[in-house]
């Protein structure tokens, strides 16, 4: 048994197909238009609450649908520790909504009694390694499940980083036993932020590692392209897209669209999309 | 080399005040995500706020949510409860000033936001009291909905609150001096009533446990407000249980 499979109880299946997120602004035209996609994509943080409006659409949403549910506060990479009632929160959600996957970052989110609520970037050293895997490891076992964790988009590099941002993810991986979310969004953005092989990066994460997939829109603010999920996905992180559908085969994918959110069927037209590039990597493979 | 926690200490520094100097990395690069954190951390107090905000004006709230983020710092991975002391800070920033009543209007804003993440349970009908005698009446506890909150302030908070759901309000006057009211969610939205003084004090008193016979004492009413507070408290459908305290 591979140290991926030894983990968690496996969660429930998850086609692999293109989902949405659940977005406040759809509440009601979700569950009355039903559109055909793969699965829906909710933030952990936006569900710890007994009632309101955002927990009752989940619910909804969850006998039609199933669920990733992903994560943005944990800072699983932060050297203070990780907040125990925020794990005791997550563990409730998977609980209440039984999601199919469960996902967070590669990135620390608090120091010194602070919470800075971003995907704050991580040197890619040993030490890194070593405390996230630990860490991730820890909430895997108290979760009861297996992680996904994310790549995030960096905007400052590390002089101290000994490894390339693959060889983290991977080394992570391989010591936790959690799999990878892999967004090519942020694979693009860092390339073009930091001057990283974008190909490169795709080329090397180890197969069998990813079990989902974001793609997303992204600002551009002068030199730097920020990682807003404010927009439609460019040509350049579609055919990054294909490049890892190919290279991992059909994986969940999720149209990550959090801000400037369109009408349902755009995100619909954009999981189309990514439907046809998983179409096409099945008719190549069959 | 630095250690982990050394690197994030530094780096979390620099994030609070751009006049430090992050050992770890240059001063440009940090721009992003200091960026990033306030706008995030605005958004969030905006939505928790949307009528104080409207009333203020980007601008302005802009600059009250800068000096609440450095007064109170987000202790949390989850930024729904960032707002938490705003309504306090607000009391302190304001002190003095001609809107020190904002801080009150906050409070009305997160009794609003507690309200709505709270569960609707099913409530009782009126029917429910027959059969109690009157004896037994005055030491029935109630059960309330849970999302209920009430408040009550100096200034016509609730008013305002009510004005202010669409852009552009005219302002009110805020010589209408004291008000108090309630919040609560129905089907997942949330409603806010202003109450007279002797309606707001018996459900006050409800709310804090008191039986039927001790919120009546502690609001003076007489038994016509009796009835007609009954009556709105299970029209509007706010008692889920009723409870036979020993006498």
């Amino acid at each position: 048994m591979t140290r991926l499979e030894s983990r968690g109880v496996p969660l429930g299946p998850i086609p692999a197909r293109a989902g949405i997120g659940l977005r406040s602004v759809h509440h009601d035209e979700l569950p009355t238009q039903r559109p055909a996609v793969g699965f829906i994509e909710a933030h952990t943080e936006n569900y710890f609450h007994e009632g309101g409006a955002a927990v009752h659409a989940l619910l909804r949403a969850r006998a039609n649908y199933p669920l990733s549910l992903h994560g943005v506060g944990l800072g699983l990479g932060s050297a203070d520790g990780v907040d125990r009632e925020h794990l005791r929160r997550v563990k409730a959600a998977i609980a209440r909504f039984d999601p199919a996957l469960v996902s967070e970052h590669a990135c620390w989110g608090h120091a010194g009694g602070e919470h800075f609520n971003d995907l704050l970037p991580l040197p890619y050293t040993d030490e890194a390694v070593e405390l996230l895997a630990r860490q991730v490891g820890e909430a895997q076992d108290f979760l009861g499940v297996q992680l996904l964790i994310e790549n995030v988009s960096a905007y400052v590099a590390f002089e101290y980083s000994r490894l390339q941002e693959w060889e983290f993810l991977a080394a992570v991986a391989s010591r936790s036993g959690c799999a990878l979310l892999l967004d090519v969004n942020n694979v693009y953005v860092s390339s073009q932020n930091l001057g990283q092989d974008a190909a490169r990066f795709i080329d090397s994460l180890p197969l069998g590692s990813v079990r989902e997939i974001h793609v997303a829109g992204h600002a551009r603010n002068g030199a730097v392209l920020i990682d807003d999920h404010g927009s439609q996905v460019c040509e350049p992180v579609w055919a990054l897209y294909r490049r890892a559908i190919a290279r991992f085969g059909a994986v969940p994918t999720l149209i990550e669209w959090d801000n400037n959110i369109p009408a349902l069927e755009v995100l619909v037209a954009e999981a189309r999309r990514a439907d046809s590039i998983l179409g096409e990597v099945r008719g190549l493979a069959a | 080399m630095a250690s982990l926690r050394e690197i994030q200490r530094s780096f979390a520094a620099a994030l609070r005040d751009p006049a430090v100097t992050c050992a770890v990395l240059p001063p440009a690069n940090l721009g992003v995500y200091r960026n990033n954190g306030a706008i995030t951390f605005r958004e969030a107090l905006g939505q928790t706020f949307p009528v104080l905000r409207r009333r203020v004006g980007d601008d302005y709230f802009r600059q009250l949510s800068t000096h609440y983020r450095e007064r109170f710092p987000s202790r949390s991975g989850d930024l729904h409860w960032a707002g938490r002391d705003f309504a306090a800070f607000l009391d302190d920033y304001l002190a003095g000033s001609e809107y020190q009543w904002l801080a009150d209007l906050a409070r009305v804003e997160w009794a609003c936001a507690e309200s709505l993440v709270a569960a609707e349970r099913v409530s009782l009908g009126v029917d429910s009291l027959a059969g109690y005698s009157s004896v037994a009446l005055e030491r029935l506890a109630f059960g309330l909905q849970p999302s209920l909150r009430t408040l009550s302030s100096s200034f016509p908070v609730f008013s305002v609150w009510l004005t202010n759901q669409v852009d552009n309000a005219p302002p009110v006057d805020q010589s209408q001096g004291s008000e108090q009211g309630m919040i609560r969610i129905r089907h997942d939205s949330v409603e806010v009533r202003k109450l007279d003084r002797a309606a707001f004090s018996f459900i006050c008193a409800l709310a804090q446990g008191a039986t039927l016979g001790e919120a009546m004492t502690a609001a003076a009413l007489d038994a016509r407000a009796l009835t007609n507070v009954l009556a709105f408290l299970f029209a509007e459908g706010l008692v889920c249980s009723l409870t036979l305290k020993s006498a």
